[in-house]
């Protein structure tokens, strides 16, 4: 039945200049991976990783991008927000030695799940990627987990120099992992499809929800029919090899085919 | 004794009598094609229109106690889009298609048609009855006995598939806009659309849930008034029904064919029963129809009609 709930905004933490961390007092239960609807009823619902998670609250971390995100960044603690969720397909965890690899304001939803993975026994290395510094998340956080990461941009403004798929086929090279798991740009996890060989993945995808309870279509993927708001948005290895539109195109509001 | 819920529609042999309905998984091919692997006797595309819409912006859900409502606002690619889409499924499939068309007068309408005609689609609906976009087009034609008469009238002459007319429950007397769809050529009905349309509010935030404010009204709490609504039409029309509103479980499903409905949509169940919701059905069906004793889905009998 309905999930949903009206919150106060309980804390804004400013990660770079267009991503902010919101926190809010809930015991949402959810599991790496997942998403929550928000809106705040002046006109859009859109879908948010959850970035950390515990018994007594949990928190997205959201990049501006346009008016709904314009609109959630002039909000203040204690603003009313509603949420519905938390939906969707969640992260497998490994006790085994795992790579994460991340990309951009995707990376956040890695945090959540790092806790986990760690509380599970597994050995973390994280390839935190962005195209620049200014775009570059969570560096300190991961920093307190006491885990491996290496940081990486495009440009070389913060950490190694290249891209997460560049540093992932490195740190491969010299290293053997038993499950890999991506989240950032559709592109960048197509071009990590060639470059990891046959390591076992799960990759977290993003697709334009609507209804986030499986029954409107807008996020079904081809040719499989998947709704990524319902078997998603965390896909693994041997349903991505299926999906033709992977790294192709991906469906707007309307439902129109839009390439990559 | 073998049970067989093979039945025909409109001349078409369907391997279950089960219809995903419009607006409902029906964005993409591959949304055809999960829907029938899981057990759907055809399948309908959303309601397309000449050109592509984006609908209305969210939330365009909300879920209650008794079932949900819903504001899409007839999002949909366009109709060269969406045709597009149904006959890549029909490229793999020979599951029967509806393509379900929405226009707000006879010559979009026709426009559509004749979109539909050069295609792969089966079946053509015309959507009369969308309650979601009555601030943009006004009330529904489907409220007119004389704007659905000369609609399907016109469309029936150029069509070259069978015409589905699909009504809106939200009206004083569906019974004349029935018969008005049938004397004008419609092939079959189509019944019920969404109820309402209704409202919730979110009390802490003091605005409504959706933001369209309004939304039409599916899920289990709608049976009662589909079945009612369609054993009427059924006691005054020849034509077949495709019945739906609230279908969730094998039960449901007799009640609609009792009342006098020929197949039977699912919709908002998807989400109360998962995509596999069709072949649960079908097996409930089946299960019914052995405990009954009743080798065809044409067995099952169906009330006798209101007034004789």
């Amino acid at each position: 039945m309905d999930k949903r709930t009206t919150l106060k905004i309980a804390k804004i933490v400013d990660e770079t200049r267009d991503i902010r961390t919101f926190t809010f007092k809930h015991d949402l239960d959810a599991k790496p991976g997942q998403f929550i609807m928000l809106t705040d009823f002046e006109g859009g619902e859109k879908p948010f990783s959850v970035s950390d998670c515990t018994n007594e609250e949990f928190s997205i971390t959201v990049k501006r991008i346009g008016e709904f995100t314009t609109r959630l960044f002039q909000k203040c603690v204690g603003d009313f927000v509603s949420i519905r969720g938390a939906y969707g397909s969640s992260f497998f965890v490994s006790k085994n030695k795992v790579l994460l690899v991340g990309g951009g304001y995707a990376v956040p939803t890695f945090y959540f799940f790092v806790k986990v993975l760690l509380k599970a026994g597994a050995d973390v290395t994280l390839i935190n990627g962005a195209r620049t510094k200014d775009e570059h998340v969570f560096a300190e956080r991961f920093r307190e987990l006491n885990i491996r990461v290496i940081n990486t941009t495009d440009d070389g403004s913060f950490g190694e120099k290249g891209t997460s798929v560049d540093v992932t086929q490195k740190i491969m090279s010299q290293n053997k992992f038993d499950f890999l798991y991506a989240s950032g740009p559709e592109m960048m996890m197509k071009n990590l499809q060639y470059v990891i060989g046959d390591i076992d993945y799960e990759f977290l995808f993003e697709r334009y929800m609507k209804c986030a309870i499986g029954i409107c279509g807008n996020c079904t993927m081809d040719p499989l029919g998947l709704r990524l708001c319902v078997e998603g948005p965390v896909l693994p290895k041997e349903k991505v090899e299926l999906l033709t539109e992977f790294g192709k195109y991906h469906r707007d509001a309307s439902g129109k085919r839009i390439k990559f | 004794m073998q049970k067989s819920l093979k039945t025909e529609f409109l001349g078409i042999t369907i391997t279950s009598p089960l219809v995903l309905p419009a607006g409902v998984m029906g964005m993409a091919f591959s949304g055809f094609n999960i829907s029938v692997e899981n057990g759907a006797g055809i399948v309908t595309s959303k309601s397309l229109t000449l050109k592509s819409r984006t609908g209305h912006k969210g939330p365009v859900v909300a879920e209650f106690e008794g079932g949900f409502l819903n504001c899409m606002g007839l999002c949909n690619p366009g109709i060269v889009d969406g045709i597009a889409e149904i006959d890549q499924f029909k490229k793999r499939s020979n599951i029967p298609v509806i393509a379900s068309v929405f226009a707000t007068n006879t010559k979009d309408f026709l426009e559509l048609t004749k979109h539909v005609n050069k295609s792969q689609t089966d079946f053509l609906e015309l959507n009369l009855s969308c309650p979601n976009v009555f601030d943009e087009f006004g009330i529904p034609l489907a409220a007119s006995t004389e704007e659905v008469h000369n609609i399907i009238m016109a469309v029936k002459q150029i069509s070259k598939l069978p015409v589905i007319a699909k009504l809106s429950p939200n009206v004083y007397d569906i019974v004349s806009i029935a018969k008005a769809a049938e004397s004008a050529g419609a092939d079959a009905l189509c019944m019920i659309n969404t109820v309402g349309p209704g409202m919730l509010i979110d009390t802490k935030m003091i605005k409504p849930v959706l933001f369209n404010k309004f939304g039409g009204l599916s899920g289990p709490c709608i049976k009662p008034i589909a079945l009612k609504l369609i054993y009427q039409t059924y006691s005054a029309v020849n034509i077949p029904i495709l019945g739906m509103g609230g279908v969730t479980n094998g039960e449901d499903a007799i009640e609609m064919l009792m009342a006098g409905a020929s197949v039977i949509g699912v919709g908002t169940a998807v989400h109360y029963r998962g995509i596999e919701v069709f072949n649960k059905i079908n097996n409930e069906i089946l299960e019914f129809m052995e405990e009954n004793e009743y080798k065809n889905l044409k067995d099952i009998p169906k009330l006798e009609k209101l007034n004789g």
